[in-house]
């Protein structure tokens, strides 16, 4: 079932400055979608149009049907930001209880069994500055899933940490995934991430962004040497192709 | 060595220090008084000192509990309605550049001369500064985290309370120091100007009675409430954005 159609999407800054132009695609419920595409053509504004926190574009976006902003409005949308956004000054649990805390709910059981799930639960107490990047990262994935959202829009939020760390969270998401089911949206310029963590892969062009290829990922396994297999490497190649022959 | 004991130490060298050169020199208690002198118009006109001590104390902290608590309804305002910027900041800079030792006889003929007047003073010293800097916290404010309760569809009071307020605390503390010297400052020359009662009409008449050991007892205890207000407010900062500095420093 479609749960996001985007048609003709269009985003203009300046009189000559497209971001995006003409862009459309949509995305199955239940989909882990990846965008990927050359620095500045408008991956993350394409995130925030659908997150209904940057408004004045031209085209339609629906999700289930409601404009963006209706469905933030309605808190079906959980978010992930590329810097960190934790609170300093709260802990863990705070921090995942933020969501909730401002729609004026208090399942902290919900927290718990998030944590558990992520195998977190030893760290609720602790403060964000203790915490790796890779953690703090993993932790907002978690609060992002507190108001049980519709879709997860995730904008490149592994992309400052090492490749060891970055690997571990990539399991952690798929299993949130698994078990969610929900449908994710993943930004990001790591054709390995894409790979790994997709189902589905949306090529986008330069400035200004449109869909080049989508390109459907079938991996028969998500197993630590998965990413060193013939099967892999080839999804990554033509994914780089699409994206070397850009201009 | 404890830092309080050093300061301690240095505080008792300098008065000593003066003690020795007056002495010395043989100065005259009207041009400078020695310690001693001091402390004996402390003791002799205690009575009028802490009633005049009271008065201007009240004054500044009114000026300015007032200066702040406006600066940070309108740096929020400002964070709300950005072009506001542009009507707030100069009227704050045409303020700012006004000397109050010149306006302080019309704040006599507007506010009269009892205790208005000397608040509204303290409040002009104090504004501009607590101003820029409670702004500048709102300013530094991270967009991300905006847009994030901006998903989380949170209402103004709630952006206020949670993400807001937190986020300025140590830009406010900052308006909060600066501001203290400040009121004490503003306070005063109020009461230069058109008063009969506090510190600053008791340095006054005093200098005109040539009672200058009064006059810098006087001084003393303003400067002694200006620096023990800064290390109040410093304490309660320590106290609540001590994890904050901590992650500063790594």
């Amino acid at each position: 079932m479609k749960i996001i159609d985007v048609q003709s999407v269009t985003k203009q800054y300046q009189k000559d400055f497209y971001a995006l132009r003409d862009l459309s695609f949509s995305v199955e419920e239940g989909d882990f979608v990846s965008i990927v595409g050359p620095f500045g053509c408008g991956k993350s504004t394409l995130l925030e149009i659908m997150a209904g926190i940057r408004e004045n574009y031209s085209g339609i976006i629906k999700i289930r049907g409601q404009s963006p902003e209706y469905a933030r409005l309605n808190r079906k949308i959980g978010y992930v930001f590329q810097r960190k956004t934790l609170l300093p000054w709260r802990n863990v649990i705070q921090n995942i209880m933020l969501p909730q805390e401002i729609a004026g709910l208090k399942d902290e059981k919900k927290a718990y069994d998030l944590l558990e799930m992520t195998g977190l639960k030893n760290i609720v107490k602790k403060m964000p500055h203790e915490l790796s990047e890779g953690m703090q990262q993993l932790i907002s994935v978690v609060r992002s899933l507190m108001l049980d959202p519709d879709i997860f829009l995730l904008d490149e939020p592994f992309s400052s940490i090492d490749e060891i760390n970055r690997a571990k969270m990539h399991v952690h998401l798929l299993k949130i995934h698994k078990q969610t089911n929900k449908t994710f949206i993943l930004v990001t310029h790591s054709l390995s991430e894409a790979v790994f963590l997709s189902n589905k892969i949306i090529v986008l062009t330069s400035r200004p962004g449109k869909v080049k290829k989508i390109v459907d990922i079938n991996l028969s396994n998500h197993g630590e040497d998965i990413v060193f297999s013939k099967e892999f490497l080839n999804y990554v190649k033509i994914v780089k192709a699409e994206l070397v022959n850009n201009e | 060595m404890n830092k309080i004991i050093i300061k301690i130490i240095v505080i008792v060298a300098i008065i000593a220090s003066w003690q020795i050169i007056v002495t010395i020199l043989d100065t005259p208690t009207y041009i400078f008084p020695a310690p001693v002198k001091v402390f004996d118009a402390l003791i002799k006109y205690r009575q009028i000192i802490y009633i005049s001590a009271v008065i201007t104390i009240t004054e500044a902290f009114l000026g300015f509990l007032i200066a702040n608590l406006v600066s940070v309804i309108i740096a929020l305002l400002i964070s709300f309605y950005k072009n506001l910027e542009n009507v707030i900041i100069p009227v704050a800079i045409v303020i700012k550049t006004m000397p109050v030792i010149a306006i302080a006889p019309l704040l006599v003929i507007w506010f009269g001369s009892g205790i208005s007047s000397k608040v509204v003073a303290a409040i002009l010293v104090c504004f501009f500064p607590a101003l820029v800097n409670v702004l500048r916290g709102v300013k530094s404010l991270n967009i991300e985290l905006y847009w994030l309760f901006k998903v989380y569809s949170a209402n103004r009071l709630q952006l206020i309370k949670k993400l807001i307020f937190p986020s300025i605390l140590p830009y406010l503390f900052a308006a909060l120091k600066t501001s203290s010297s400040l009121a004490v400052v503003g306070a005063l020359v109020g009461e230069f100007i058109g008063s009969n009662k506090g510190l600053g009409f008791l340095i006054m008449s005093n200098y005109y009675n040539m009672n200058i050991p009064l006059v810098f007892a006087a001084i003393a205890i303003s400067s002694i409430f200006g620096i023990s207000f800064y290390y109040v407010i410093h304490f309660f900062e320590k106290k609540m954005i001590f994890d904050r500095e901590k992650i500063e420093e790594g």
